[in-house]
């Protein structure tokens, strides 16, 4: 009886342990020994196996990795697949991220051994090149969920998303007042500013941060503070651009965050296609 | 000090209700209570929720009286300031306070319900990279599609649809397989390059191995290393990987390890094939007479270490039809009908010797080239023509002619000899000295004689000819065919090693003696094929080191895979073969050539 207590208590401080561990570490880094020894096993058969007449795909060692690899490539996919089904198990997400960040890297020697560095514009060297393409974006994606976040939240100071979009709402309801007693050509320049979309500037100014045709900056720029209520509608647009500059930079992070995997499952998805065509090319034409 | 309320209601119809009362005090409290200077009935509002003062700088301070705060400019907050003049906007529940700065120096406060903000939930969708991009998934699909119709639907269906042509080595005919060429994984051979752009030249038929029948229909020549039966046998047996390997070929239509491609293997980049490595041929070669029981051939695996010794071809009897291998370790006499004593030839200092220094044709004592000169492939010697090559000593002059040449006697043909002796015998002669015929002087010298005479002395001329001391016999041997004198057939091989291939013009920094040891054979009958030893003396194995004198030398250097006596030659213009000389036949049985044991070892 205490034993089984103990036992529970031995498991839930390892589930426990577990919740905090990043999926990097995961186990004490168990997929990046697996993911080592793959790579060295790799390297070391192509260097001591002679291959005739060079080594090649199409030898046995070549054939058995890119057996290896096809087979990697596929599973690594699934993770799209596993990640949302929650179940229970041995088998948990994180140990399937883990599995997956390491295992993907060595496929980098897993796939370039495979090539026998001979490389062309043909569709063999396409699902090469976009399998290292894949691995780069993730790499990419791997960095960036380390780092951004913690600017994400500083970015937010203690607001929500909503309550950013609140606030400049607020701001908004304000200055469509206060810009009443404004002549034709000022007020236009506040409908401006009030229509533009708050996400306008397309994925690139997320990215970059710039967006040259701010209708809020330029009203800015072109209000002539001198009377009262002027001089109120340039102190609400410049809340205006302030709270906006709070939500590209949000917006940028996210961005800079997301962008990856734009690239990364799109170029999956074609990895797997051309993979398809060039192991279908290639008995096709043996 | 005073705030203008301004509340802003709507009636069922949509009309705007505006409201507008003054409060003239420096604090007013907002709240659900019915006490409270600003009331909004709305549940989510406390009984008394904040409490605004007007501070003597002209600022609003809001404070939150609860527990609960208040939205102020879209923040949630328990305490904080408006300055007037710019405004703020106070949210509680669903009423908005929007305060500002009147004209007239007070503070409204205008109040208006929003109604609950149904969209929020899309409008926060906006913060995802999703919103500014074309979904994954519909780039997934595109990139897919395009990848999968333009490298594999497209190229697949144009091959399965084509019309089969015949084979075009040349590359005349464009290729038929559209968009084929992004399928290569490598540039082709030199010898290939012209088929480039027609894959299906080689790959006939889908998911099926190029197979030797389409190599052979341009390469007709190639000859098989050995018959199939028995290289099948000679080859060792696969390891359990390589037996699995060809199973899974096999399957996929590879013709095993004996199938051109199995050693050809293509698409490696625009550079000529390399001679097979050592190891190719010592896979077989090194223990091959364990598997082939019956072979006449050693086993061998490394020059330096293991070859057997050379058996060249030579007639091992007067007269024999066909020309044998020498048996091993047993020295071989060649009989080749001929006596020849190289050595006399040779002899700088002879009686050969002086003879040629006194010949225009020589001005020196005899060399071997005077006799023997290379073939074009530089690999063999042309026959050795005695009207070229012996003629100038050993003269068949027998007499001058009208016109005031010599009168030679045909060589070749022993019945040419006959009528041109008998010629001699016959033709008139002039007189030694003048003096007149007398009545019934038929003397023995008389053309009557010669004429009508029984016809001796042109048998026994011939018989002369051909015994033991007569002008044939010095270089023929005598025999009796048919109870008649007659000469030995001339029998010699146009080549000796002819199952590889020794290249002259390499090695012609030597001298000819270093090798052949011509200059000491007292018989025609002595083989001059030197030894495998000789050739250890500077060629070892592959895994030799390579110094001045020492040249390690694979097998290739001297076989070739599909014409063991052809040479492979590294560069040159095609064929990579030589193909091993076959002269014309020649008439006579005795005459056989070379050719004969080729042809006999390819079948």
């Amino acid at each position: 009886m205490a034993s089984a207590a103990k036992n529970r208590f031995k498991q839930d401080e390892k589930r426990r342990d577990s919740d905090h561990v990043s999926f990097l570490r995961h186990r004490g880094f168990r997929w990046l020994w697996v993911a080592l020894a793959l790579s060295a096993a790799s390297i070391a058969g192509y260097l001591l196996i002679d291959q005739q007449p060079r080594p090649n795909g199409g030898t046995w060692y070549g054939y058995t990795l890119g057996t290896i690899g096809v087979g990697l490539i596929l599973w690594l996919s699934l993770l799209g697949v596993r990640k949302r089904r929650i179940n229970p198990g041995a088998w948990s997400l994180k140990a399937w991220t883990s599995a997956h960040v390491y295992l993907g890297l060595s496929l980098v020697v897993v796939g370039t051994l495979h090539t026998g560095f001979q490389i062309g514009w043909n569709v063999h060297t396409l699902a090469y090149v976009l399998m290292l393409l894949v691995i780069a974006t993730g790499i990419y994606g791997v960095i960036v969920y380390a780092a951004l976040p913690a600017s994400l939240s500083a970015n937010r100071k203690e607001m929500t998303r909503a309550q950013m979009l609140d606030a400049l709402t607020a701001i908004d309801r304000q200055l469509e007042s206060a810009a009443q007693p404004l002549a034709r050509g000022d007020a236009d320049l506040v409908i401006a500013a009030l229509e533009q979309d708050t996400f306008h500037g397309g994925a690139w100014g997320r990215l970059t941060g710039s967006y040259p045709r701010c209708a809020t900056r330029r009203a800015l720029r072109r209000i002539d503070p001198a009377s009262d209520a002027a001089a109120r509608v340039h102190a609400l647009l410049t809340k205006r651009a302030e709270q906006l500059a709070q939500i590209r930079g949000a917006l940028r992070i996210r961005a800079l965050l997301e962008v990856w995997l734009f690239i990364h499952v799109p170029l999956t998805i074609a990895l797997i296609a051309a993979l398809t065509a060039h192991v279908i090319s290639v008995f096709y034409y043996w | 000090m005073a705030f203008l309320i301004r509340t802003i209601d709507f009636t069922a119809a949509g009309r705007e209700i505006i409201r507008d009362r003054v409060l003239e005090q420096a604090s007013l409290t907002v709240g659900r209570a019915a006490e409270c200077e600003i009331h909004l009935p709305d549940l989510a509002v406390e009984q008394r929720h904040l409490r605004i003062d007007l501070a003597a700088n002209g600022m609003l301070a809001v404070e939150a009286l609860g527990t609960l705060g208040f939205g102020l400019d879209g923040r949630v907050v328990t305490e904080g300031t408006i300055d007037p003049r710019t405004g703020g906007e106070i949210a509680l529940g669903a009423a908005r306070l929007a305060v500002a700065r009147e004209t007239d120096g007070s503070t409204s406060i205008t109040i208006r319900q929003v109604a609950a903000d149904e969209g929020k939930g899309d409008a926060l969708r906006g913060f995802a990279l999703a919103s500014a991009l074309p979904s994954k998934r519909a780039m997934s699909w595109v990139f897919a599609a395009a990848i999968l119709l333009l490298l594999l639907a497209i190229p697949v269906a144009s091959h399965l649809l084509r019309t089969p042509v015949k084979n075009d080595p040349k590359g005349e005919a464009p290729g038929q397989v559209v968009l084929d060429a992004a399928w290569s994984s490598g540039e082709l051979s030199l010898k290939h390059h012209s088929l480039e752009n027609n894959c299906e030249s080689c790959h006939v038929a889908a998911f099926e191995s190029v197979q030797d029948e389409t190599c052979i229909s341009c390469h007709e020549d190639t000859a098989n290393h050995a018959a199939m039966p028995r290289q099948a046998k000679g080859i060792p047996p696969p390891t359990p990987g390589d037996a699995i390997q060809w199973k899974i070929g096999a399957a996929l239509g590879k013709e095993g390890p004996l199938g051109c491609v199995s050693c050809h293997s293509e698409h490696e980049g625009p550079v000529r094939q390399k001679p097979a490595a050592q190891a190719f041929c010592a896979d077989c070669h090194n223990t091959l007479d364990t598997r082939l029981t019956d072979t006449a051939l050693g086993n061998a695996h490394d020059f330096g270490k293991e070859h057997p010794q050379f058996r060249p071809v030579f007639y091992a009897s007067f007269g024999a039809a066909k020309p044998v291998r020498a048996v091993l370790d047993v020295k071989p006499v060649e009989r080749s009908g001929l006596k020849f004593p190289h050595d006399v030839h040779m002899d700088a200092r002879g009686g050969a010797a002086r003879m040629a220094v006194s010949l225009t044709q020589y001005g020196a004592p005899l060399e071997c080239k005077d006799c023997h000169s290379l073939t074009p492939d530089k690999i063999g010697f042309k026959e050795v023509k005695m009207e070229d090559s012996c003629e100038g000593c050993h003269s068949l002059v027998s007499g001058r002619t009208a016109i005031g040449g010599f009168r030679k006697l045909r060589h070749g043909d022993v019945k040419d000899l006959a009528e041109d002796l008998a010629q001699i015998s016959s033709g008139p002669r002039p007189a030694l000295a003048p003096r007149r015929d007398r009545p019934g002087q038929i003397g023995s010298g008389s053309p009557y004689r010669a004429d009508f005479g029984r016809p001796v002395r042109a048998y026994i001329g011939l018989s002369n000819a051909l015994s033991p001391g007569g002008v044939c016999t010095e270089c023929h041997l005598p025999t009796r065919s048919k109870g008649q004198a007659d000469l030995m057939p001339v029998n010699l091989p146009d080549r000796f090693l002819t199952s590889g291939f020794f290249n002259h013009e390499a090695h012609k920094k030597e001298e000819c003696t270093d090798c052949h040891a011509a200059d000491t054979s007292k018989l025609a009958s002595d083989l001059l094929i030197p030894d495998l030893k000789s050739c250890r003396d500077c060629h070892l194995g592959a895994t030799a080191v390579k110094t001045r004198k020492i040249v390690p030398s694979e097998c290739a250097m001297c076989h070739a895979y599909h014409v063991p006596a052809g040479q492979w030659s590294p560069k040159g213009k095609a064929p990579h073969y030589s193909p091993a000389p076959t002269p014309a036949p020649k008439p006579g049985p005795a005459k056989t050539t070379v050719a004969a044991v080729i042809e006999r070892a390819k079948s």
